[in-house]
């Protein structure tokens, strides 16, 4: 600890700060318990019907399905997509790695809203895949970059040793992957995969472009919030962001915790 | 035979097509879904339209009559301000945090590193759900803000303005910031702050001369995502900046999807791309000048 | 099979170019069945790509590997009968000692009731019976070099490789390491060859040392006569300490040094057939010199200089002095003599039949 300290100012903005981080939260979980058709302080009885209400919207639901259902190819799909790349960007000497690498990352940087267009353009050549299938070509395009990074660093920090042990020990390349990759790098590849789906389950923009008459969550919200909003979304959206704080906070726990063994080993 | 040769021998040139064919789908994947899109815009942008039909031709005439509206400088105008006044409030509001998180947490530094980001996993269009009703007339600030007596007539300005797509994209981009802070400063070593102040240097000049040079790459980094995203961003303003004074991505969106007019579209969607680009290749510059120098 | 080769492993004339520069430059080796034998060399001299050519990680640019005589030019490293003890160990952290020892086993498609047995027997010859279960994390440095050294040899593979295998062991344990892996060898009576840039650990293990310096081989002898005869200048300074002076070889024989008043006759033997004129330099290891005020009878080599240092080191004391000219002299002679006054001027002195030649 060094001398520059600043008292209780530091920790005391930083409680702000968190605070007002988790306000927005705070206020939908709230108002999805508020017993008036429309939420707002202050909130003189609570009630549990609007997460009743919500479940047994069939369209609501439906969308949620939707969502689940798209967003679990994308993070398969990327997944699929990223691990053998960063197996070979990190691993193998690439021609070219830095041009790669752009290819790979450009979808980071790229505005969402200009990709999506882009795929609009695109798939005027292919209008039968505009709706669930454009969706989950869009979404691993976007998530697989994230995922491809994230395993690009995971396999540079693995150790070549190991390899190199089990093929001297007689284990062929995919014996190699099987016995002694894939377990070491398991945690982190549930951990891309949890974040994918976050990532392609949260998505908007570019899915409500290529939608055509599928219906994700986001974009019933989106709907809905341009009409009067019934507290059954914001009870929907309440557990939906319990689920997804839950989901990405262990998923990076858990690679916290993975690099951290790493490093004491 | 010697026990080496009970292990079967697999052909070598499968041993070397396995580099290849890790790397070939998700490069394929990418030049499909994001090369050729992105050409695809820029293509579009020199064609023209007829009665709403594409027609591929070669012409500047959507640039020059993009720039030819005055209602899309504005929206342009509005767009670079915003964003930058969002980067510069982010970089204020995160560097604090940031610093607290990488010297003084302790053990916590890893959980709340991980607070800091998990927002930034919720779906984009629920977090702007929840400003709604934070921001409203009726809304939670407006309420509290009255019921103590801070103000008689609700604030009518805090939705449906510039101002409520900047405090959406704050919160939006706020975790952005913290993170490469938190690694610039955490790269600091304590004892060069301790070396500062054994020099008798005062806890300000400490910051200004010791801790503020040596997270710039930090700042960079953040600023430029910040900016970045905050330009092209389309959701939060559109649900939070109501529709008197358009951003840029709003303008693009409407040219594309109501006006139908790919091509003008097309063309705004390339300056877009253009600044974003002159963003990245500025703080390229900066980040390779910088480590030229310390040597890293 | 019609005659199996004496040779575990041979090297033939093998380099590896990396760019412009060579790792390792045209080294030939032939290394017998059941010998220990030692790459010794600074770090960068090209030791480990030699050691990864024999098992399989690199590929010579140039040359030929044979094992059990057999090239393995093409072979993977899986295709190899060689088995490495990695310096970091790299044991799977997500396996339990005995399934790290069985790892090699299961991969030869071994069956499960002889896998257990050898488990069992090795876990006994590395001093581990009843660890079989423990986490590779739990262990010591010294217990994870044992398991790293089990799960090589438990394939009983034609040559052994070790990879600066007592590097990240502290002093006493790697004395204790040194015994052991010894006895190993000796028991097992397989073909070891590790790495190393510690050449007492390599004096002490080995039957014959290959030397490398600058990726070339220096030389490849036993450590006896790599200390008594080494080939070149530089493995006479890198094995050992050595007082190296220039010197000329002069008509009949005699060799004349630059900087010391002396004169000496070598035998052919020592000369090694270099003719008159050539440049070379004297070899003269420290305990073969005295200091005193004067020079037992047998030293024939006898220079005067000034002591500059006295250092006692238990068992030796180290004297260097130096010569009016400058020329400096380290001498190691038995602390139970008399040590000599500093800034005093001594007798050193060696008997001539125990120098040594190297080329200049």
């Amino acid at each position: 600890m060094n001398r520059l300290s600043f008292g209780w100012t530091l920790p005391a903005y930083s409680v702000l700060l968190y605070a007002f981080l988790y306000l927005p939260i705070v206020v939908i979980v709230l108002f999805a318990f508020d017993a008036k058709a429309i939420p707002g302080l202050p909130i003189d009885a609570f009630t549990t019907d609007w997460f009743s209400a919500s479940l047994g919207d069939t369209r609501l639901v439906g969308s949620l399905l939707t969502s689940i259902r798209l967003a679990l190819m994308a993070a398969v799909l990327s997944t699929a997509l990223a691990m053998p790349a960063a197996m070979v960007l990190a691993w193998r000497p690439v021609r070219m790695k830095s041009l790669v690498l752009c290819l790979v990352l450009g979808p980071v940087v790229l505005p969402q809203l200009v990709l999506g267009l882009g795929l609009v353009v695109l798939f005027r050549a292919a209008p039968d895949l505009i709706g669930a299938p454009a969706i989950v070509l869009a979404h691993t395009t976007m998530t697989s970059s994230y995922a491809t990074l994230m395993l690009y660093s995971r396999f540079l920090g693995f150790r070549r040793s190991y390899i190199e042990a089990a093929m001297n020990l007689g284990a062929d390349e995919f014996t190699t992957f099987r016995e002694v990759v894939l377990p070491l790098v398991a945690p982190s590849l549930i951990a891309v995969l949890l974040l994918a789906f976050t990532d392609a389950f949260g998505e908007f923009v570019v899915a409500w472009f290529l939608a055509g008459f599928t219906e994700t969550l986001p974009i019933a919200i989106w709907t809905s919030l341009r009409q009067v909003i019934s507290p059954k979304i914001y009870a929907l959206s309440a557990l939906v962001i319990l689920v997804t704080l839950f989901v990405s906070v262990s998923a990076q726990v858990w690679i916290l915790g993975q690099s951290r063994r790493e490093c004491e080993s | 035979m010697s026990a080496a040769h009970d292990i079967p021998r697999r052909r070598p040139l499968l041993r070397a097509a396995l580099p290849a064919a890790g790397l070939l789908p998700l490069v394929l994947w990418q030049i499909v879904f994001f090369v050729v899109p992105v050409a695809l815009i820029f293509g579009v942008s020199v064609w023209r339209t007829q009665s709403y039909r594409l027609i591929p031709a070669f012409t500047f005439d959507n640039y020059i009559a993009i720039f030819a509206r005055p209602a899309i400088w504005r929206a342009l105008l509005l767009s670079v301000e915003t964003a930058a006044f969002v980067t510069v409030a982010c970089a204020v509001l995160a560097f604090p945090v940031a610093y607290f998180i990488a010297k003084k947490a302790g053990r916590w530094r890893g959980l709340l590193l991980v607070a800091v980001i998990a927002p930034f996993w919720i779906s984009i269009v629920m977090r702007v759900a929840a400003w709604r009703l934070l921001l409203g007339e009726r809304g939670v600030i407006n309420q509290v803000a009255m019921t103590l007596g801070l103000t008689d007539a609700p604030m009518s300005f805090l939705l449906y303005s510039p101002v409520s797509t900047a405090i959406g994209l704050i919160y939006a981009y706020l975790p952005l910031y913290v993170l490469p802070l938190y690694a610039a400063i955490s790269n600091i070593h304590d004892n060069w702050i301790e070396a500062a102040l054994d020099l008798n240097a005062s806890p300000a000049r400490t910051f200004f001369e010791v801790i503020l040079p040596l997270s710039a790459p930090g700042l960079v980094v953040g600023a430029v995502f910040c900016f970045v995203f905050g330009l092209g961003e389309f959701v939060t303003p559109a649900l939070l900046g109501g529709g008197k004074q358009l951003m840029f991505s709003q303008v693009i969106q409407d040219e594309f999807q109501r006006r139908l007019d790919w091509p003008s579209g097309a063309a705004m969607a390339v300056v877009l791309l253009v600044l974003v680009f002159a963003a990245l290749a500025l703080s390229m510059k900066w980040i390779r000048r910088a480590s030229g120098e310390t040597g890293l | 099979m019609t005659e199996r080769s004496p040779n575990a492993v041979e090297l033939r004339a093998v380099s590896k170019v990396y760019g412009a520069s060579a790792a390792v430059r045209d080294v030939s080796m032939e290394i017998a069945r059941g010998a220990f034998v030692t790459i010794l060399g600074p770090s960068g001299c090209g030791k480990s790509t030699l050691l990864r050519m024999i098992s399989g990680f690199v590929t010579p640019s140039s040359g030929d590997v044979l094992i059990d005589g057999v090239s393995v030019l093409g072979a993977a490293p899986y295709e190899r009968d060689t088995a490495m003890v990695f310096q970091d160990y790299a044991l799977f952290p997500h396996r339990t000692v005995a399934q790290n020892l069985a790892f090699g086993l299961r991969m030869r498609r071994i069956a499960k009731d002889e896998i257990a047995r050898r488990v069992e027997a090795m876990l006994e010859l590395v001093n581990l019976r009843g660890f079989g279960d423990r986490r590779v994390s739990q262990m010591s440095g010294g217990q994870a070099q044992r398991v790293a050294l089990g799960r090589a040899l438990i394939v009983r593979p034609a040559v052994l490789l070790l990879d600066e295998p007592l590097g990240a062991l502290d002093l006493k344990l790697r004395k204790q390491m040194q015994a052991e892996l010894k006895t190993i060898h000796r028991d097992l009576g397989l073909t070891f060859v590790a790495v190393t840039h510690d050449q007492e650990e390599a004096l002490t293990l080995s039957d014959r040392i290959a030397v490398m310096n600058g990726g070339a081989l220096e030389q490849f002898d036993t450590p006896e006569n790599l200390y008594r005869r080494p080939a070149t200048r530089f493995v006479a300074d890198f094995v050992g300490n050595a007082n190296l002076f220039d010197a000329r070889i002069g008509g009949g024989g005699r060799v004349a040094a630059d900087s010391l008043p002396l004169t000496l006759d070598l035998s052919a033997a020592q000369r090694g057939g270099r003719g008159e004129g050539t440049r070379v330099a004297l070899v003269v290891r420290p305990e073969t010199i005295a200091v005193g005020a004067a020079a037992p009878a047998h030293h024939d080599c006898r220079v005067e200089a000034r002591v500059d240092e006295i250092m006692f080191s238990g068992a030796v004391q180290q004297i260097t002095g130096h010569l009016p000219d400058g020329t400096r002299l380290t001498a190691h002679q038995s602390a139970a003599l008399p040590a000599p006054e500093r800034g005093a001027t001594a007798i050193f002195s060696w008997p001539g039949q125990s120098v040594w030649l190297v080329d200049g």
